[in-house]
């Protein structure tokens, strides 16, 4: 149960907020800051510095239950598409449906697994089995949950191809269905073709209870129109027992209102903090749409919300007055830039320099990373080396990786000779005139960087990339503000070819194909998107580096083996075999530079003084039933 | 023949023109990909289906694959019938969608609107009884003022200044509230405030130059000789001829009544009206709802002219509609 703040990316792609379309989040929209925090941080909320996500249990320690008390207000910054559990996949609407609806599990501090609806177990990490609790019911008529609620719903509509739903895929291994079976009444489980122990770190099981009598219809007649559009679903009248709150009213255009319920199913839950005993501790949420940034920090500051995203730049203010304080709490999408290597990028000339990985070494080796955490950032962000924040178990040790951008591997030198190195590989005849790169024609490179309108930290970090471009590798970079929707559809999204067979892949509209295949318009360079490194599984990235996976708009291919390397750590069997493969991988990655890995901004995010649950931790939110304000 | 007969070819011709537009949006959109139907080859494509399958079954579901006059009639029986479709986006039938906005919208345009019919022509008036004085430099300073700086701008000034720092106005848009209560007028103020300042300059202008151009007629010279009023002279004698030009202008506005949504001052305020929802359904590419609020516009706008051509006649009898 996170927090409630949207990410840019899911708002303007829709992207799912747990598989590896979330790959698409732009990084943390509005605070984004490092785990490092500041010293002189006023802040009530704890924390876990030496690990973001380590350890840490609920702020109760003296058995005395907070009282029920206030609404907590929050904040979002748009409007969702729907609340329908089965259907949705946007960050924002995800957060509200489970105050209503708890999902079958979750993650605390120290990555342990929080059962909620039930608990996943393996011995051997192949045949996982479900456990339910047996206190769940949902809304009259519909009953109660038992193993067959999910297992209904797994066979009858995440496998088929009619309800087209976006879990569908992962139910499916290898495009088989997995065989999914119930063995008792509140048992069921889960058989995986070979062994995964990173199965629950996917998300994959994870499931909503739904009711069968809801979803029959629909199933008998395959209706998946009338599925989407079903009432009940949509505006989460089933819930019951199942989650903290209950929706009272969903308006569409300005947001939805919540009441407390007071016989929340985990108040029972023996293996829980004692503080869920008679969680859920506010009498009420609600959830208000508020599209301008400032006007969401004026509400935070004036009381009216109680929580609202910051920006790094208005952090120490919010730390500095006394109704608020600031909790910087590590996120997993990174800051890059993004090379277009397919036959529509590099548009100062002939060729495309981007192809070259000295090349993209030599700018990587332009751009001061510290700098560039402490300017843009504030301080709230840690430097990016490879596709894995320094905080994460899988991260190598700086040591193995080459860590352009900083020390020695900074600088107009390092820069220079990296690129000329590249030029030598390529036919065309690109030169250094004084401190300018030129093209064959003599003319000075100059390429185009995007980044989206109206975000101000983004265009201060691309403004800074442009310097730095100028001033170290002798590149002239033109800005160019843009709507996210408009550069996904004709910028990042390559045209699906009228004949996609005659190439060797093509795979949607993220990686259409080779790189002959490209979107409607040109670009160069791009920090429009963040992408997500999975630090609970970085198995998940390898979307990333695969020439002809599922998303590759910027059409790299590796010049290392990835897909092997990938697949001998899929089928390690110990988390230390896992642990060496994935630190070759990265270290690969950190040499080939596929894009400009330059940041992971941690969020940076306002609450109310007197309120008491969040922790400066990535698994923040994860006993939101708990949160109270203080009397 | 006369006024009736004249009333009676306008609305025909309003059917007519309704008619037009429904007609080319259809023709648009039948011409136009539907992106629902390519996005479901996409999916295909990407599960390993067969593209060309997808789309046929998509077309099928959509019923794209009925004749066009089949496709024509059962789209203009929708629309006449106000089967407008369901909105992608918001996940309600588009008809729903609109109205709800509509309610919000309402509850600051009406205010709006009426204050600025009301205000336009009396602050113009004022400035003209007291030309080149001190009270009509400060009476056209405040019409140019709130002519002249953005809404939304202006919009964000106050909302500062009465929201975050004297902490009056609520920054948060609240629909909780009564439609008829004080805490709804509190959180109004404001929107209506600056839109009534960025919309009288022009009114208030006209009639200023209007009435001045009265104010030294020979037929107030004499009403002034005989004795009457100055209020009288104002309201019967400066006001009535003034309101002859501004009335095209002013029933205009009127339609504004519960169409005239700004998108801006919505979206600064956070007020869930028209603008708002229309803007979001054409960046989410939500076809129903930017087609049902295109019709909704397109119908008022043809009613609005209809009546404004009416009214012109009604007002003036100098205006001959026989010829027309």
């Amino acid at each position: 149960m996170p927090h409630d703040i949207d990410r840019r990316g899911d708002e303007a792609h829709q992207m799912k907020r747990r598989r590896w379309l979330q790959a698409l989040g732009v990084a943390g929209a509005a605070g984004l800051a490092g785990c490092s925090g500041g010293g002189d941080q006023e802040t009530t909320a704890e924390t876990t510095e030496d690990d973001p996500m380590g350890g840490s249990e609920t702020t109760e320690g003296d058995g005395e239950l907070p009282s029920v008390s206030g609404t907590y207000n929050s904040l979002a910054s748009a409007t969702y598409e729907t609340l329908n559990p089965i259907y949705n996949d946007t960050y924002g609407a995800g957060v509200a449906i489970e105050y209503t609806l708890d999902p079958n599990y979750s993650f605390r501090p120290g990555t342990e697994q929080l059962p909620l609806t039930m608990e996943l177990s393996s011995d051997d990490n192949e045949v996982w089995v479900a456990s339910l609790r047996e206190n769940m019911e949902f809304s009259d008529p519909y009953g109660e949950v038992t193993a067959e609620t999910f297992t209904y719903q797994i066979q009858e509509v995440q496998q088929t191809e009619w309800a087209n739903t976006p879990d569908s895929t992962n139910w499916y291994r290898n495009d088989e269905p997995l065989n999914v079976e119930q063995t008792g009444t509140y048992e069921f489980q889960i058989e995986l073709p070979s062994p995964d122990p990173l199965y629950l770190e996917t998300y994959d099981p994870s499931l909503y209870p739904i009711p069968i009598d809801l979803m029959k219809p629909y199933v008998d007649e395959e209706d998946a129109k009338g599925f989407q559009e079903d009432e009940d679903l949509l505006e989460l009248t089933f819930t019951g027992n199942l989650g903290a709150f209950s929706l009272d009213e969903w308006n569409r255009g300005s947001g939805i209102t919540f009441s407390r319920n007071d016989d929340y199913y985990l108040q029972e839950a023996d293996d829980l903090p004692e503080a869920f005993s008679n969680a859920p501790y506010f009498e009420g949420i609600e959830i208000s749409v508020v599209g301008e940034e400032a006007s969401r920090l004026a509400a935070l500051e004036t009381g009216e919300a109680d929580t609202a995203a910051v920006p790094p730049n208005r952090v120490s203010e919010f730390q500095d007055l006394e109704s608020t304080y600031v909790s910087v709490q590590p996120q997993s999408y990174n800051e890059v830039c993004t090379y277009n290597m397919r036959d529509n990028g590099w548009s100062a000339g002939p060729g495309n320099l981007f192809r070259e990985k000295k090349f993209r070494q030599g700018l990587a080796s332009a751009i001061n990373k510290e700098r560039l955490v402490k300017g843009v950032y504030r301080g709230y962000a840690d430097v990016e080396y490879t596709w894995q924040p320094p905080w994460s178990k899988w991260f190598p040790g700086e040591d193995e990786l080459m860590t352009f951008g900083t020390g020695d591997l900074y600088g107009p030198k390092e820069t220079r000779s990296r690129i000329e190195s590249a030029i030598e590989n390529v036919e065309y005849d690109y030169s250094y005139d004084g401190d300018r790169l030129v093209t064959p024609e003599g003319d000075q490179v100059s390429l185009s960087l995007y980044h989206v309108a109206g975000q101000n930290t983004e265009k201060n970090f691309a403004q800074y990339i442009a310097q730095e471009l100028d001033k170290n590798a002798g590149i002239n970079v033109e800005l160019n503000a843009i709507d996210a929707t408009k550069f996904a559809n004709d910028y990042w999204q390559q045209q699906v070819p009228d004949n996609p067979d005659q190439y060797e892949w093509s795979n949607g509209r993220n990686n259409a194909g080779p790189r002959e295949v490209t979107s409607k318009n040109a670009w160069d360079m791009s920090v429009v998107y963040g992408l997500n490194a999975y630090p609970l599984n970085p198995l998940t990235a390898d979307v990333f580096f695969l020439k002809d996976s599922v998303y590759n708009p910027y059409g790299y291919y590796p010049s290392w083996n990835a897909k092997e390397l990938f697949q001998e750590a899929k089928n390690a069997e110990s988390e230390e075999a896992l642990k060496e493969a994935l630190a070759e991988i990265f270290v690969k990655i950190s040499e080939d530079q596929p894009m400009g890995m330059l940041a992971f901004p941690s969020d940076t995010i306002g609450y109310n003084s007197s309120l008491q649950g969040p922790i400066e931790n990535y698994f923040s939110g994860w006993d939101f039933p708990t949160w109270h304000f203080e009397e | 023949m006369g006024l009736e007969w004249y009333i009676t070819r306008r609305v025909a011709w309003a059917v007519i023109v309704t008619f037009i537009i429904v007609t080319l949006t259809w023709a648009l959109l039948t011409a136009a990909p539907n992106p629902q139907v390519s996005q479901a080859a996409t999916q295909a494509a990407l599960q390993g289906g067969d593209p060309a399958e997808a789309r046929e079954r998509a077309r099928e579901l959509r019923g794209l694959d009925a004749p066009l006059h089949e496709r024509y009639i059962d789209y203009v029986t929708g629309v006449y019938t106000l089967e407008w479709g369901w909105s992608e986006s918001r996940n309600q039938p588009v008809t729903e969608a609109l109205l709800e906005s509509l309610y919000y919208t309402a509850q600051y345009s009406v205010p709006w609107t009426i204050l600025t019919i009301l205000l336009g022509p009396l602050v113009g008036i004022y400035s003209a009884a007291n030309q080149y004085s001190w009270k009509d430099h400060v009476a056209t300073g405040f019409a140019f003022f709130g002519y002249a700086i953005p809404n939304f701008f202006f919009g964000i000034i106050l909302l500062l200044v009465f929201g975050v720092y004297l902490d009056v106005v609520p920054i948060v848009y609240n629909t909780d509230v009564a439609v008829f209560s004080l805490e709804n007028a509190i959180q109004l103020v404001l929107p209506v405030f600056v839109l009534v300042t960025g919309s009288i300059g022009g009114t208030m202008r006209v009639s200023r130059n209007e009435s001045a151009e009265y104010i030294n007629a020979d037929f107030v010279k004499t009403a002034t000789a005989k004795g009457v009023s100055p209020l009288r002279i104002y309201a019967r004698h400066i006001l009535r001829p003034t309101m002859v030009p501004l009335s095209t202008t002013i029933v205009a506005q009127l339609l504004y009544l519960f169409v005239g949504s700004s998108l801006l001052v919505e979206v600064v305020f956070g007020i869930p009206g028209l603008g708002q929802t229309t803007f979001q359904a054409v960046i989410a590419q939500d076809t129903s709802l930017v087609l049902g609020s295109t019709l909704f516009f397109t119908f008022i706008a043809t009613v609005g002219n209809l009546l404004q051509d009416v009214v012109y006649t009604v007002l003036d009898p100098r205006i001959s509609f026989d010829e027309r």
